[in-house]
């Protein structure tokens, strides 16, 4: 409950304070004492120089280091981004060269190729001509000596189975089994 | 019995002949706590600033900076400037913010001892004390003249009051018209020099009337209601006083940081001077 009593008595104070006002010529009452003026002044100037000398530097200058080291690092992001770009542009130009230039190496490769893949051939070829004649020239004369071989020893059986006919004197009948055997043992 | 904050801060005890008030206790709570502060965030700074990104204390406090930053840069448009007002316009305003919070702490006002039958507190908020709010307006003023000097000029910064350049130059053209305006604007130039002692006191008794009056409102709400609603009934009034706690940190760190930036601009034109007066007049009405 508000006690009408108890705000009578705020009035009071400000009542002396009026009066004292008045006795004291008004500023006295606020206070104001120029050894205390000073003594705060002098407080607030200590707390300012903590303030500034021992406060603020350590912060402010990682702050200020710190936004320095991100605009720099902007500034280096935006450098490299143009220097990709030119980059890019540079690779695109050099690849282009490059295509031109392995597709001309890749052709001139191929003619070669195929060049020397018909030089290989023909020459393959005319290897394999020569092996050949040389295989038909030896398989002939391999012919010619077999069947001069033969010939000499028909004739040596011929000879010996009529050396035989003659020596036994035997009749037709036998002969002709003489030359049978004979003519069996050359096949 | 209730018992409300007289308007000049109470001795406490003496070193030799200089009494120490409550209020100057606090303020010097104030100085001890950014000193410890200082001393925690230049170790935690320099344990993170070698290992990397930073983290807890200095994280934070790096939040804080950036966020003035942003404020000063908004008034300044000139990083440069910015970083050359931080110290003042920073220091002031986390000092006034730091004083006007602590002073709703418990044991601010309540912890004491009783001297010829009055209660006197221990703890005052600085802010309460005259003495500390003037210093500061002084301080302010002060330190926005001399930075004026050493921007622009002694005989350029003397021109802003005393116009005698303009008279002259006036005279030179023979204008009878220019002449007229030249000796209106030296006489305004002169009303400018009482204008300073005015930010003084305006600033000085602002800051001081908005945080006594929290304090007397606080004090007068806890004993009009008996039992538990003495401590009820201050709770959102507190709360307002976190609010005008920081709005009246910011509206004197902007005030004071809109008189640097006019002390150390140079005079283009009265269109811009007018837009810096109807700035500091916005700052004001707040």
């Amino acid at each position: 409950m508000i006690d009408l009593n108890q705000i009578s008595q705020l009035i009071i104070p400000v009542a002396h304070a009026q009066e004292a006002a008045a006795s004291s010529g008004g500023i006295a009452v606020l206070g104001l004492n120029v050894k205390f003026f000073i003594a705060q002044l002098i407080n607030f100037g200590i707390l300012l120089l903590i303030f500034w000398k021992w406060i603020l530097p350590g912060v402010t200058k990682a702050m200020q280091a710190r936004t320095e080291r991100i605009e720099k690092s902007l500034t280096d992001a935006d450098r490299i981004e143009k220097e990709k770009k030119e980059f890019d542009i540079w690779r695109q130009a050099e690849m282009g060269k490059a295509r031109t230039e392995a597709s001309s190496i890749v052709t001139a490769a191929q003619t070669e190729a195929g060049n020397a893949k018909q030089a290989i051939l023909d020459q393959t070829k005319q290897d394999q001509q020569k092996l050949v004649d040389q295989a038909k020239t030896q398989i002939e004369s391999e012919k010619n000596k077999a069947l001069q071989d033969a010939k000499g020893e028909l004739a040596d059986l011929v000879i010996n189975a009529t050396e035989k006919i003659l020596r036994k004197k035997l009749d037709s009948k036998v002969d002709q089994e003489y030359i049978k055997e004979s003519l069996g043992l050359v096949k | 019995m209730l018992s409300l904050p007289p308007l000049a801060a109470e001795p406490i005890f003496h070193i030799g002949s200089f009494p120490i008030t409550n209020a100057y206790i606090n303020s010097t709570l104030g100085v001890v706590v950014f000193a410890v502060f200082a001393y925690f965030l230049n170790r935690s700074a320099k344990k993170y600033y070698a290992t990397g990104a930073p983290k807890g204390l200095v994280n934070f406090f790096e939040y804080l900076i950036e966020f003035v930053l942003g404020y000063i840069d908004g008034v300044t448009h000139d990083r440069k400037k910015t970083m050359k007002f931080l110290p003042i316009v920073g220091g002031m305003f986390f000092f006034i913010l730091f004083s006007n919070w602590v002073g709703l702490l418990p044991g601010t006002g309540s912890f004491g001892l009783y001297r010829g039958g009055e209660f006197l507190p221990i703890l005052r908020p600085a802010n309460t004390d005259l003495n500390l709010t003037l210093a500061m307006a002084v301080f302010a003023v002060v330190a926005s003249h001399i930075l004026g000097i050493f921007t622009i000029g002694f005989f350029k910064y003397a021109n802003k009051f005393i116009k005698f350049g303009d008279i002259y130059q006036a005279i030179k053209s023979l204008s009878p018209i220019k002449i007229l305006v030249a000796f209106i604007e030296f006489f305004v130039g002169l009303i400018e020099v009482f204008s300073e002692v005015a930010k003084m006191v305006s600033l000085s008794l602002r800051l001081f009337g908005n945080i006594f009056a929290g304090e007397v409102l606080l004090t007068v709400l806890a004993s009009l209601i008996a039992g538990y609603g003495a401590f009820l009934i201050p709770i959102p009034f507190m709360l307002l006083e976190l609010i005008v706690g920081i709005v009246q940190a910011t509206v004197f760190s902007m005030l004071t940081l809109v008189y640097l930036s006019i002390a150390t601009s140079e005079i283009h034109g009265h269109v811009e001077e007018n837009h810096q007066e109807i700035e500091v007049s916005e700052v004001e009405a707040i």
